[in-house]
């Protein structure tokens, strides 16, 4: 007889099960569902998918094709999931392929968690990889598996469980700050402003999930003739119909982060949305604050035109001075398909 | 999980009622163990069908997942009254949240149970069951590896299809059904050492073919060899024959479906660890009633010996399990337990006896009081060693009986759903009316013809090249017709070949691999029996 009758492994299963198609919908969620909405660190994401039920012979009066296919059938109703904010990132980040943000610095606060580094004979979350190894080899060692002797039994002995055993870990407090600047001289509704907010939204959550919540401060600052900071809420809002000139706002950016900040124990992070439709002047300064201020002291630069016309010529100032480079990068936005390969090139590849 | 050995108290408990039930109440028990869980194993092992391992799938993980939210919600009870496998040895579990009284009601209810289990009328008391399911559950660990990953899940949700087709007690079950090779020669084996010498000839002395022609229609017996041939040859191709139709699907699939080694080790695990129910869902009643009826003596007993304390708690708790539900609902522990008790007092009273029932004079049997020189044990479990529920009731369920139980009451708010009108009730109160006790008993015994279950058969083994027809019996309900392709696509997944579907007007099927829905004249089930008796296509499209 077992020592303990469990449902822990079909549990699992079924969470893997869900994981998978969790998997399938993050995608579907950054480019389509309300991401903006979520509110972050310790909420959870309501997600929805059609029950499922072994199909059988049985009464009912559900009419209509439908079903099909081998395995799990449509029971018909909704399996509603609440998944919590930092799993949905989890995810996100695997779908994405996007790398851990580094995290740098000398913060002197420490920060306590547990992490599941070392093992033992006893515990309560179960090693799997190490469980089956140490069985193999004692399988091995007891003549039980030898494939040579067509004989493939591996026995999990009590004595082979391998328990995760939890640690307590200290580490340095990270901080990082995030620039958002925005354009407000374009036509910012509609579609752009859709775009906009997916964009943004989805870097927001990024950043609080790889540095912790409350651990980073998002700034906002908008720009036409001007630059000055605005709350979030008025990021997404104010207009002006009118000239641009963005490198007021790269300046008063560099300003901030030089004055404010500190390099050594701070991340920084700018990202800049706007149409790009600059003077070739006004963007050969951004080019050149960049380069000079900003480019060593943050993490990550970038520059996103949204729905670009004919005129606009940020992006391929930057392109041509900053192309391949780790830290600086640029891209283009014409519609909802595009906010997944963006993010991946903005957050993706390399060390950011 | 640990054994019931463990906890000194519980140990001595379990042995005195184990000891008290087979010397002093006679009982036929198997060897019973004990163990004791905690809330989540015992609701993991309900998952389980009642056996403590079983292979890891996501419809175990999902139910779980449900339960544990729900018990965390507080909209299910984390505590069992009794959960126990029976057979030899029976496995009986406690829950260690339980106190020291309920543990020793749920011991004694456990025991009723058991022997239920070994004297019962459809032999469900087999030996180390429980040691089976777990050396399957070890098997189908070994297939799974052998499949690989994908196809086993596969195949692990076509059989999901398969369990509610799993009826080894039907009428039309698998050995009644499906006529083997081996079985036919033993049968003839035996036949042939009690049949007579052929006849004497007619007329003598001339040739037998003489006399077969004089015999009788000439047709005949060239008839007769022609379908003995038919059988012969259809026997000597397959090794077995459908003669009638099978409403043991499962079973028919799993000993005829062609499949590898792996494969059939799923098939054989899921049927051996569901074929059970069957036997529980044909004699509920009976069997509820059997265990509330000893577990009542025992209590009383450990009671008076002082042995537990609380029979105010116990009778609380008594009477909460026997509470009188309505006929549609059907309570098993409530309607068995007192039909149980009838049959005992009548039985002491002489009122079983066919004098009783021959006498004609209504005062004479009002008073009637001859007891029985036989213990009315005795004959109760005679009942129990050749009848089931259906029986139970039809002999013992009188109208009488159903008013006493208020079967026939039924809550206000239930009314408009069941389409009860003012002209059926006999008389009402604030919150329940009562309607005619008559029909109820009817009612009741129709639930034993399909378990509120549709009736699926097997009746051709090769429709259109190699497919298998399922027919299902028309009750004048229509199937959940979404579910019936991905069904069927299930169960070809286990046939590997076409299967069909006839239902009401229609043929549901895979041809070339795509379902179609085709209008037929469809047999009714009696045409069908017929024709495969006769040895013809139960069912052929024009």
């Amino acid at each position: 007889m077992p020592d303990r009758i469990s449902s822990e492994e079909s549990e699992g299963l079924f969470g893997d099960f869900i994981d998978e198609k969790l998997s399938d919908l993050v995608e579907r969620a950054i480019s389509e569902g309300e991401l903006e909405q979520a509110p972050g660190d310790g909420s959870e994401l309501i997600v929805e998918m059609d029950d499922i039920a072994p199909p059988e012979f049985t009464y009912g009066d559900t009419g209509g094709g439908g079903g099909g296919g081998q395995g799990p059938g449509d029971q018909g109703g909704k399996l509603r999931f609440g998944v919590s904010f930092d799993r949905f990132m989890e995810l996100a980040a695997e779908r994405l392929n996007l790398p851990d943000l580094t995290k740098e610095g000398r913060g002197k606060i420490k920060q306590v968690s547990y992490e599941f580094k070392t093992f033992g004979p006893t515990g309560v979350v179960l090693d799997r990889k190490r469980t089956f190894k140490r069985a193999v080899k004692s399988s091995i060692a007891v003549g039980e598996y030898r494939p040579d002797e067509d004989r493939y039994t591996v026995s999990i002995r009590r004595r082979d469980r391998r328990f995760k055993q939890p640690q307590r870990i200290e580490k340095p407090r990270f901080r990082a700050a995030c620039f958002y600047v925005g354009d407000i001289s374009y036509s910012t509704y509609g579609d752009r402003l859709e775009l906009e907010k997916r964009l943004l939204s989805f870097i927001h959550h990024w950043l609080d999930f790889n540095y912790g919540h409350n651990k980073v401060e998002h700034r906002f600052f908008v720009h036409d003739v001007e630059a000055y900071e605005v709350t979030p809420d008025e990021f997404y809002q104010v207009s002006n119909i009118g000239g641009t000139r963005a490198s007021m706002a790269f300046d008063l950016v560099a300003r901030v982060a030089r004055n404010e900040y500190d390099p050594n124990t701070t991340n920084l992070y700018c990202f800049y949305v706007g149409d790009g439709e600059l003077l070739r002047q006004d963007a050969a300064e951004i080019v050149e604050i960049v380069q000079e201020q900003l480019r060593p002291a943050f993490n990550r630069l970038s520059v996103v035109e949204i729905k670009p016309s004919a005129h606009s010529c940020l992006v391929n100032f930057i392109n041509r001075q900053f192309n391949e480079d780790r830290k600086v990068r640029a891209s283009v936005m014409h519609r909802k398909q595009d906010v997944i390969p963006t993010i991946k090139h903005l957050l993706g590849s390399g060390r950011a | 999980m640990r054994s019931v050995t463990t906890d000194p108290e519980l140990a001595r408990l379990a042995e005195h009622i184990s000891r008290y039930g087979a010397e002093e109440l006679g009982m036929t028990l198997p060897e019973c163990r004990f163990f004791i869980l905690d809330p989540m194993e015992f609701a993991a092992l309900l998952e389980k069908n009642v056996y403590p391992t079983s292979p890891a799938n996501i419809w175990e993980g999902k139910r779980m997942l449900n339960k544990r939210r729900r018990i965390a919600q507080g909209q299910e009870s984390a505590l069992y009254y009794e959960v126990v496998q029976t057979g030899n040895p029976s496995y009986a579990y406690l829950n260690e949240t339980n106190s020291a009284l309920t543990q020793a009601s749920v011991m004694a209810h456990v025991l009723g149970h058991c022997e239920f289990s070994e004297l019962n009328v459809l032999m469900d008391s087999d030996r180390d069951r429980t040691e089976q399911v777990m050396y399957l559950v070890r098997k189908v660990e070994l297939a799974r590896r052998q499949m690989g990953e994908r196809r086993y899940i596969d195949y692990w949700n076509a059989c999901e299809s398969m369990i509610p087709l799993i009826s080894p007690n039907a009428q039309y079950n698998l050995e009644r059904s499906v006529e083997l090779e081996h079985r036919r020669t033993e049968k003839r084996e035996r036949k042939g050492d009690s049949e007579a010498a052929p006849a004497p000839p007619l007329l003598n002395p001339v040739s037998s073919s003489l006399n077969e022609l004089f015999a009788g229609d000439p047709v005949a017996p060239i008839a007769a060899a022609e379908k003995k041939r038919a059988k012969a040859e259809n026997l000597s191709r397959r090794g077995y024959r459908l003669r009638t139709p099978c409403q043991d699907v499962a079973g028919f699939l799993r000993a005829h479906a062609p499949a590898s080694r792996a494969e059939r080790m799923l098939l054989e695990y899921f049927y051996v660890s569901h074929m059970h129910q069957d036997f529980v869902i044909r004699t509920q009643i009976m069997n509820e009633g059997w265990a509330m009826y000893w577990e009542k003596k025992i209590m009383l007993h450990l009671f008076t010996e002082r042995m537990v304390t609380g029979v105010i708690d116990y009778s609380r708790v008594f009477s909460g399990v026997c509470y009188p539900r309505p006929y549609y609902q059907r309570n098993p522990y409530h309607l068995g337990y007192h039909l149980w008790e009838h049959i005992e007092e009548e039985f002491r009273t002489g009122r079983l006896s066919l004098e009783y029932r021959e006498e004609p004079m209504r005062d004479v049997r009002d008073s009637w009081n001859r007891p029985s020189q036989r213990d009315p044990h005795e004959y109760m479990r005679q009942l129990v060693s050749t009848i089931t529920d259906y029986e139970f009731l039809r002999r013992y369920l009188t109208t009488e009986l159903v008013e006493a139980y208020h079967l026939n009451r039924i809550p206000r708010s239930h009314g408009a759903a069941l389409g009860i009108r003012e002209d059926d009730v006999l008389r009402a109160d604030r919150h329940w009316f009562w309607i005619d006790p008559e029909p109820i008993q009817k009612e009741m015994l129709d639930f034993f013809t399909h378990f509120g279950r549709p009736r699926i058969y097997v009746i051709d083994d090769d429709f259109l090249d190699g497919g298998l027809l399922l027919f299902h019996r028309d009750d004048g309900r229509a199937l959940r017709a979404d579910w019936i392709r991905p069904t069927l696509n299930n169960l070809k997944s286990i046939w590997k070949a076409p299967v069909y579907l006839l239902s009401q007007k229609y043929l549901h099927g895979f041809r070339a691999g795509k379902y179609e829905q085709q209008q037929v004249q469809c047999p009714t089930f009696e045409e069908v029996r017929e024709r495969m008796r006769d040895d013809r296509k139960p069912f052929e499209l024009e």
